[in-house]
């Protein structure tokens, strides 16, 4: 025989101030975790996005990343060449060269910040076919005329579109704003590779190429070919690798998350368990009466971790609705979040809690509760009935 | 001792209002073994508590030990309890973390006595209980009788003037019960303290001095008591 | 004082849920202290480059883009300029499959003992570094990354310049957290002439202004210097630079100050459920000893010390485990990591931190304490008496 779930709702509701107490500390953890986490699947989110599973990034061997590395102009010529890429309707292979520079952009409140600055050909847009020009128009070469990506307008002063921006040692107009549903191409800003390389006074001008390839095609082989090249030192990445990788900048925020839901967490279950304590010994004689209606002890110890697994959850519920309020309220004051990315660049991230960023904070609420119910409920079930009726 | 005049108290529950003291006017000698008696709701209790210090009256004057308590502040009735008055309840209610002896020199924290000065009273007060040898025991680990002479012992032990008991034998059998009352008629023989305790248990009669009744409130009457008759007021 | 016994035995009246209590505490106090180290410990990294009389000479564009490396001659003439040396970023990796493991810089060996002072090397460690064409001065945290240490020979491949080169260790440098490694700038121009490569440019100049009054003076001579040219510089003093190359962390740093607080929070909720529940049990024996005489002040004061004293000893606990454990975690991460992010787990917990978490515990314990215990304190005797026994 089961006691009732009202039994566990209305036994929790009765404890007023206490139960809310603990639901305030659960809640208070969710928050705290919650706000991490979905940094942390922020930041994936956008990294993840960036990637497109057709494409590879070619750069030096040894480079992390497109903005460390130099890549040669014959390697570039002849590399257009090679089989397995594809070609546009004139026959034009899809290989973008670009050269990426991390000039000094200033934010409204004048902070210094290294942006992502990427030169690039026309035919970059083909080949990041997911990013393309939202407001504006794309850039004319040689002309001086910049494109920015979404964040970059919020967040630098005078960056916007028809504004004219100081970065590098020139002036560049502003003609386009560039969306990439969410993606890190929209913390960068694009301009004319050849004018960039002139602007910053590189002999070899180019960093990295992204390269397509064809439909059908071997991957594998083309990297491989490209990278066995005696020519040139070449690494050639499939560009999701690429990001993901770039995901190691995480690694300290993974570190924060874990310690925050281990000490954290660890802090709740005792929150919790002191609060079920209570329960338990104001109940002495509701259990008594319970156990001698003829309720086993397994009815009790369940109705217990029950009602403690309930205020866990209303914990959780009330703290993922302020994490998400919260983490709104934080984009929406901080302009989004800057994340330094292996480049030394700025990645703005918006923070959002997602639904599978309270998938984490929620398991670990129901640890709480159930962690927390367990040693209580046992110990609830372990009154035998007279003794309790006389404690009362 | 004790001097009451007119004293009058009023509770309000709810929308209703209590008459727990009507115009009552007492006096207490020096050196007398006092039974409040009288049914639940008589306000002996409400007396008691007025008499110590723990209730102030809302009309009429209350003095105790040449001290009119009318005229103090929370604080000094604070330390008039803690010089003047030493209390007794029904469920002795010692303090469960600390051993018997530390419950005994709980009063004595009040005082600007040495640490080595309080346990020693305290251990005298044990003596005069008749416990000496149970100093250490937890609450807990006493029987009823033994811990309401704790709490006996605890309001000697600053040389209180006036004990004040409220049910003192209420929780106890029959044998505990006479055995504590014998020790507070003890304490006003040989000690010379002035007691006050309330009570409905018949048996308090033939140890006191003096029997008041109330009832609703009122005073109805004040007889002697059986010490009295035995003449064995000193 | 006298109190004290009191104080104790309360607490040990329900074990179980003081020590709960005290648990929940000293692990959120703890992780305050980690949290707080990070925001710390870029402060550090800031305050460790306090060079304020070193200024650092770069491209107004940005840190990537170069300077010719004849503005070294112009700025070692300045006035107030008592020395200066060129930086190269090498790029230089162990393993190419690795990638770049630490900062690895080409330098002007003559005056760089000028420059860095602040380094603690003997005179003659500078000498070997100038006398020996292929010598390279490590930081000591780079030699415990790599297993290296004095007069090993190893060999760096840049992903800069097309070269490899092989350098000699000549000398260990005992500043903590930074993976560094120098060599001469000399070697690596006669390597990239080798291999028909033009190296006339710099990445950045560090130089050392003799008086600290004038630090302002000289940067803006110097960038008047170049006001006119190709390359437009920007000079700042050692910590301004160090406070710019982090910026971008400033607001993971915020966020992380949010979740401590609402951590600290917990803290207080936690704390406070204890103390309601353990007053709330005892409005009996509070009343009693009101009736003894003790004074409504002294009750309030002992139950006050109750939470605050658990809440201290437990905080205490706390920041203790937070400053052991981090310790023990301290060489897990690598505070130079590219990136920038490592720097927030230059994890010390710093005395300063440790004050606070403790001041901060005390500080909830008497929070939390302070409405129940005000309650119980004024709550009238006989009232007590009357609904209680």
């Amino acid at each position: 025989m089961a006691l009732p779930l009202s039994y566990s709702w209305r036994s929790m509701y009765a404890r007023g101030t206490r139960t809310l107490f603990t639901v305030a500390v659960i809640a208070l953890v969710v928050v705290a975790i919650t706000l991490f986490w979905s940094l942390i699947g922020s930041l994936k989110r956008t990294l993840v996005a960036s990637g497109s599973p057709y494409n590879l990034v070619v750069m030096r061997k040894g480079a992390t990343n497109d903005g460390s590395s130099q890549v040669p102009l014959e390697a570039y010529q002849a590399i257009r060449f090679f089989e397995g890429i594809a070609k546009d309707a004139q026959g034009n292979p899809l290989v973008s060269p670009e050269l990426v520079v991390q000039p000094f952009f200033h934010t409204a409140s004048g902070a210094r910040e290294n942006v992502l600055v990427r030169g690039v050909d026309p035919v970059a847009l083909q080949v990041h076919d997911e990013v393309h020009i939202a407001e504006g128009r794309m850039f004319q070469p040689s002309s001086g005329e910049a494109v920015v990506g979404k964040t970059i307008a919020q967040r630098y002063a005078g960056a916007q579109l028809g504004k004219t921006v100081h970065f590098g040692t020139g002036n560049w107009k502003i003609v386009g704003v560039l969306e990439s549903g969410g993606s890190t191409f929209e913390s960068e800003v694009w301009v004319d590779a050849r004018q960039l390389a002139d602007d910053a006074k590189r002999s070899v001008p180019y960093s990295a190429f992204r390269v397509r390839v064809a439909p059908g095609a071997d991957m594998d082989a083309l990297a491989r070919r490209i990278e066995g090249d005696q020519r040139w030192s070449l690494q050639a990445k499939p560009e999701l690798d690429y990001y993901e990788s770039l995901m190691s900048t995480a690694k300290v925020l993974y570190f924060i998350v874990a310690s925050l839901a281990i000490f954290a967490g660890m802090g709740a279950i005792f929150g919790a368990t002191n609060t079920m304590y209570a329960a338990v010994q104001a109940r002495i004689s509701e259990i008594g009466t319970l156990r001698a209606l003829g309720f086993s002890r397994g009815t009790i110890l369940l109705a217990f971790l029950v009602e403690s697994i309930m205020i866990a959850g209303v914990g959780f519920a009330v703290g993922a609705l302020a994490a998400a309020l919260l983490a709104v309220a934080i984009s929406a004051s901080l302009g989004g979040v800057g994340l330094p990315a292996l480049t030394f660049t700025t990645n703005v991230v918006v923070l959002r809690v997602a639904p599978q960023d309270l998938v984490m904070p929620f398991l670990l609420a129901l640890l709480i509760g159930l962690l927390g119910g367990l040693f209580p409920a046992a110990a609830a079930a372990r009154l035998r009935p007279v003794e309790a009726l006389r404690k009362a | 001792m004790i001097d009451l005049v007119n004293v009058s108290r009023l509770y309000h529950r709810g929308a209703d209002e209590i008459h727990a003291l009507e115009r009552v006017s007492l006096h207490v000698e020096r050196q007398r073994f006092v039974a409040l008696m009288g049914p639940s709701g008589s306000g002996k209790s409400t007396l008691l508590n007025v008499l110590a210090g723990l209730d102030r009256p809302d009309s009429g004057d209350v003095t105790v030990a040449n001290q009119r308590l009318n005229d103090l502040s929370e604080d000094e009735l604070a330390a008039f309890r803690a010089h003047t008055v030493g209390f007794v309840f029904q469920f002795f209610n010692l303090i469960p973390v600390l051993s018997a002896v530390e419950n005994v020199e709980l009063p004595l924290l009040l005082t600007n006595l040495s640490r080595a000065e309080r346990r020693q009273r305290a251990e005298t007060a044990l003596r005069v209980v008749g416990l000496a040898d149970r100093g250490s025991h937890r609450p807990r680990e006493l029987s009823g009788g033994e811990q309401q002479r704790v709490a006996i012992a605890r309001s000697i032990v600053t040389d209180a003037e006036l004990i004040v008991a409220d049910e003192p034998t209420g929780d106890l059998d029959a044998k505990n019960a006479e055995e504590i009352l014998s020790l507070l008629q003890t304490l006003r023989r040989d000690f010379g303290k002035t007691v006050v305790i309330v009570t409905h248990d018949p048996r308090a009669e033939k140890w006191v001095d003096e029997v008041i009744h109330l009832d609703k409130g009122v005073l109805l009457e004040t007889r002697p008591g059986g010490a009295a008759r035995a003449g064995v007021a000193g | 004082m006298k109190y004290l016994p009191l104080v104790i035995r309360n607490l040990g009246r329900n074990k179980i849920r003081s020590l709960l209590t005290g648990f929940a505490i000293a692990i959120s106090i703890a992780l305050v202290c980690i949290l707080r180290t990070m925001p710390a410990g870029l402060d550090n990294i800031i305050a460790r480059a306090s060079g304020t009389t070193r200024i650092s000479t770069h491209n107004e564009a940005g840190i990537v883009y170069s300077l010719p490396y004849a503005y070294l001659a112009k700025v070692r003439a300045v006035p107030g300029v008592s020395a200066a040396i060129s930086w190269n970023w090498f790029g230089g990796a162990v393993d190419v499959t690795k990638g770049v493991e630490f900062a690895n810089f080409a330098v002007d060996p003559d005056q760089l003992a000028q420059v860095y002072p602040d380094w603690n090397l003997p005179q003659s460690a500078f000498d070997d570094f100038a006398k020996y064409r292929n010598a390279a001065l490590v930081n000591q945290a780079t030699l415990d990354q790599q297993k290296w240490k004095v007069g090993d020979e190893v060999t760096l491949t840049s992903t800069v310049f097309p070269v490899s080169l092989t350098f000699k260790i000549v000398g260990a440098i005992p500043q903590q957290g930074n993976t560094t490694f120098y060599f001469q700038r000399e070697y690596l121009a006669q390597a990239l002439q080798d291999a028909g490569v033009n190296f006339d440019t710099t990445g950045m100049i560090w130089s050392r202004v003799d008086d600290p009054g004038r630090v302002g003076a000289v940067m803006a001579q110097i960038d008047e210097l170049f006001h006119n040219s190709d390359a437009v510089t920007t000079s700042e003093t050692e910590s301004s630079f160090v406070g710019n190359f982090f910026s971008s962390i400033k607001q993971i740093v915020a966020i992380i100050q949010i979740v401590a607080g609402v951590v600290t929070l917990c803290i207080v909720f936690i704390a406070a459920n204890t103390a309601s529940m353990s007053i709330r049990e005892r409005v009996g024996e509070i009343a009693i000893l009101k009736a003894m005489g003790f004074r409504k002040q002294t009750i309030f004061a002992t139950l006050l010390a109750e939470a605050g004293l658990l809440a201290l000893v437990a905080g205490a606990a706390g920041a203790l485990v937070a400053w052991g454990g981090l310790e023990l975690l301290h060489s897990k991460f690598n505070a130079a990591q590219p990136g920038g992010m490592g720097a927030l787990t230059s994890f010390v917990v710093s005395g300063t931190i440790l004050v606070q978490a403790i001041f901060v515990s005390f500080f909830i314990g008497i929070l939390s304490g302070w409405i129940p215990a005000l309650g119980a304190s004024r709550r009238s005797v006989a009232q007590t008496l009357r609904e209680v026994f």
